[in-house]
């Protein structure tokens, strides 16, 4: 069990520390390009098409990079009177369920998924949104819906990936109460829930 | 049919533990599934995505973004001095500096966490050297900064606003009187308390020794002048336009020319006023100017249609940029990271919530379980009074056990119809839903600020909500006068046309 979580631990902490920083250069972004989207209707009457469509392509990408950290850092709301006031054994099993609970959501999410991002939909051309490669010499490409649709589908797969290692987490307390788990990467301040 | 019993099963996984965002998919899925409804699903995993796509939800992490970076930049010790000057000298005076400062600071940030954490480690070891009992000091902050998500900028009211369908210009102007009723009943809590218990006045009302940057000072200059010059121009022009004079319809040059002239006038009354203050009062008011400037843009901008809320929340994230990097010099580019990872941290979770929201407001619609639940209230009693009286120990007892956001996530699309349909106008409603859910923050057993003052104060929770509990009383008070007066949220968007 062990020799299974360490692993898959490090690989967490590897691919979550990527995506948190592309997630913050994310948000700086969007806060950017919203800016440009003021200053270019105000100050040079000019309003751009493209920062509405832009911002919210940010948007999604930083959240889906985000929230698998959120939730290996017991960032995901949820009531947590019944699993505290159970004794250990018992809260740890309660634990199991409902980490399993969470799994199959994110499983059936995977089915789905697959089927908005690389089906039929997700062909079609942004309405805004495309890599300027006219700038070098080539024709400008238009962003296909899929890459924002891929978001989510990302996030789901990043979920299931810490969904596991939180199950191996727990098994391992659930065998040893006493074993030293692997570093989960936790920096030192956690977000503040509203 | 069977698909209303995705309610009880939702309440199930939510009570024995299971994460909010995976509890709203997995009931209404579970019971797509049983009643043989496949496609549908597909529906619930395509509006988890159409509901994080939205331009009007990213005013949600921008107004976290802004509120973090004026916290990290350092302008909480300049409100506290801005509150004390004024509320200081009171019996009972830091204890109304603590409230006044979450009534200002709430103007910056909208959540109650960053508000007690904030507050508290300033103001409670300072009133606990002055005299203030540690509960006391810790139980005030908790209170006091369930104001902080109320008064507006604030994101429980974008997350209604959004999943609801309202304007959120209409909620954030809905929530200033109400804002401000619970920093005024507090003050009265605290007014009484003084006498019973002897509470001290503050020490010293204004530091003396007060500086300020150069640029700053000029900052501030120019800012209080246009502010009042503004103010004076509103006034001017609606005088005018209620007398109904030909001056009215003058171009942009009088426009200008009569605001240059209120300019000058602002500028000698600031004269004036001067001579009656110390320096340092002036000093410490003055310090206060820019972080103050931040709500009259968020507000300004957006009740001037000059942007939407969320180019408002931009602007107020680049305004909070230059006055913490530029004007007060408190941030520097390295701490930059820190405070993007962490808003956008905070942000993620409850978009994605929001998302699951929508997907299960889809499945509540296609159950048709608000018509169940309307039919079951009705029985209980037609009179909506009656039932507002009983949504609001509902919504209290939800507010002991879940947080703000969360729960208006969960209770907005369910309540929300069925009080519309008898008569209740939806801005009234989100009103009450917030202000009642926003209490529950600071409301025992899991009241997640008073975990919060619990580690900024040292003091144990448990002793922090027996000392909590005027406070709870008058901010109960509060919720019944919004539920059973309207005109206390609704005056100011009628006035300002954002309401009909």
């Amino acid at each position: 069990m062990f020799a299974l979580l360490r692993p898959i631990a490090w690989v967490n902490s590897m691919i979550l520390r990527l995506g948190r920083q592309v997630a913050w250069v994310a948000l700086g972004v969007m806060v950017l390009v919203i800016l440009a989207q003021v200053i270019f209707r105000y100050v040079l009457n000019n309003a751009l098409p493209w920062p509405d469509e832009a911002a919210r392509f940010l948007m999604l990408w930083m959240t889906a990079l985000m929230a698998p950290s959120a939730m290996r850092w017991g960032g995901f709301v949820s009531i947590e009177i019944v699993p505290q006031a159970l004794p250990r054994v018992p809260g740890l099993l309660l634990q199991l369920c409902l980490l399993s609970g969470s799994l199959v959501v994110l499983i059936v999410a995977v089915k789905f998924g697959y089927g908005h991002t690389f089906g039929f939909g997700g062909n079609f051309n942004s309405s805004s949104l495309r890599l300027p490669l006219d700038w070098i010499g080539f024709e400008s490409v238009r962003v296909k819906l899929r890459y924002m649709y891929g978001s989510l589908f990302l996030c789901v797969l990043l979920l299931i990936s810490v969904t596991i290692e939180l199950i191996l987490r727990t098994l391992v307390r659930l065998i040893d109460a006493d074993a030293i788990l692997p570093d989960d990467d936790a920096p030192d301040f956690l977000p503040e829930a509203e | 049919m069977m698909l209303v019993l995705f309610l009880p099963v939702f309440l199930f996984l939510l009570l024995v533990g299971l994460p909010v965002f995976f509890a709203l998919l997995l009931s209404p899925g579970l019971l797509l599934w049983l009643n043989g409804q496949e496609s549908d699903i597909a529906l619930l995993y395509r509006n988890v995505f159409n509901g994080m796509d939205s331009f009007p939800l990213m005013a949600l992490p921008f107004f976290v973004l802004a509120g973090e970076m004026m916290n990290r930049g350092g302008i909480t010790n300049r409100l506290v001095e801005f509150s004390q000057a004024f509320m200081g000298h009171l019996r009972g005076g830091l204890a109304h500096v603590n409230i006044l400062s979450s009534i200002l600071f709430a103007g910056l940030s909208g959540s109650a966490v960053a508000d007690t954490s904030a507050l508290g480690s300033t103001l409670i070891p300072a009133m606990e050297k002055n005299g203030y009992s540690r509960k006391f000091a810790a139980a005030i902050t908790a209170a006091s900064s369930v104001i902080g998500p109320i008064i507006p900028p604030s994101g429980i009211m974008i997350i209604y606003a959004y999943v609801m369908g309202e304007s959120v210009a209409a909620l954030f102007l809905a929530g200033i009187v109400p804002g401000i009723l619970v920093g005024v009943g507090l003050m009265v809590v605290v007014r009484l308390m003084a006498d019973r218990y002897d509470l001290p006045k503050a020490e010293r009302i204004v530091a003396p020794g007060q500086t300020i940057s150069p640029l700053e000072k000029w900052v501030s200059f120019a800012l209080i002048r246009l502010n009042l010059a503004a103010l004076l121009s509103a006034v001017f022009w609606g005088i005018i336009g209620a007398l109904g004079t030909s001056f009215s319809d003058g171009g942009p040059a009088t426009t200008w020319i009569v605001f240059s002239l209120l300019l000058l006038v602002a500028h000698v009354m600031l004269v004036a006023l001067r001579q009656q203050v110390s320096n340092d009062f002036r000093l410490v008011c003055k310090k206060a100017v820019a972080p103050l400037q931040t709500p009259i843009i968020i507000l300004g901008g957006i009740l001037g249609g000059v942007f939407t809320p969320t180019e408002a929340s931009a602007v107020a994230v680049a305004y909070a940029a230059i006055i913490a990097f530029v004007v007060l010099r408190s941030l520097r580019l390295s701490d930059l990271p820190g405070i993007l990872t962490r808003s956008a941290m905070s942000s993620a979770t409850v978009l994605m919530l929001v998302g699951a929201a929508v997907a299960f407001k889809t499945v509540v619609s296609l159950s048709h379980a608000p018509e169940s639940l309307t039919e079951f209230m009705l029985s209980l009693s037609s009179n909506p009074l009656v039932l507002l009286f009983l949504i609001n120990i509902l919504l209290f007892v939800v507010g002991m056990f879940l947080d703000a956001g969360p729960a208006i996530i969960i209770l907005g699309p369910i309540l929300g119809p069925i009080f519309v349909s008898m008569g209740v106008h939806p801005v009234h409603f989100a009103i009450i839903m917030s202000v009642n859910l926003t209490v529950g923050l600071a409301t025992p057993p899991m009241g997640l600020v008073l975990f919060v003052a619990s580690s900024v104060s040292g003091e144990k929770v448990e002793t922090i909500s027996r000392a909590i509990l005027p406070f709870l009383a008058v901010e109960v008070v509060v919720i019944f006068l919004i539920t059973y007066i309207p005109a206390i949220s609704m005056t100011i968007p009628r006035l300002t046309g954002f309401v009909q």
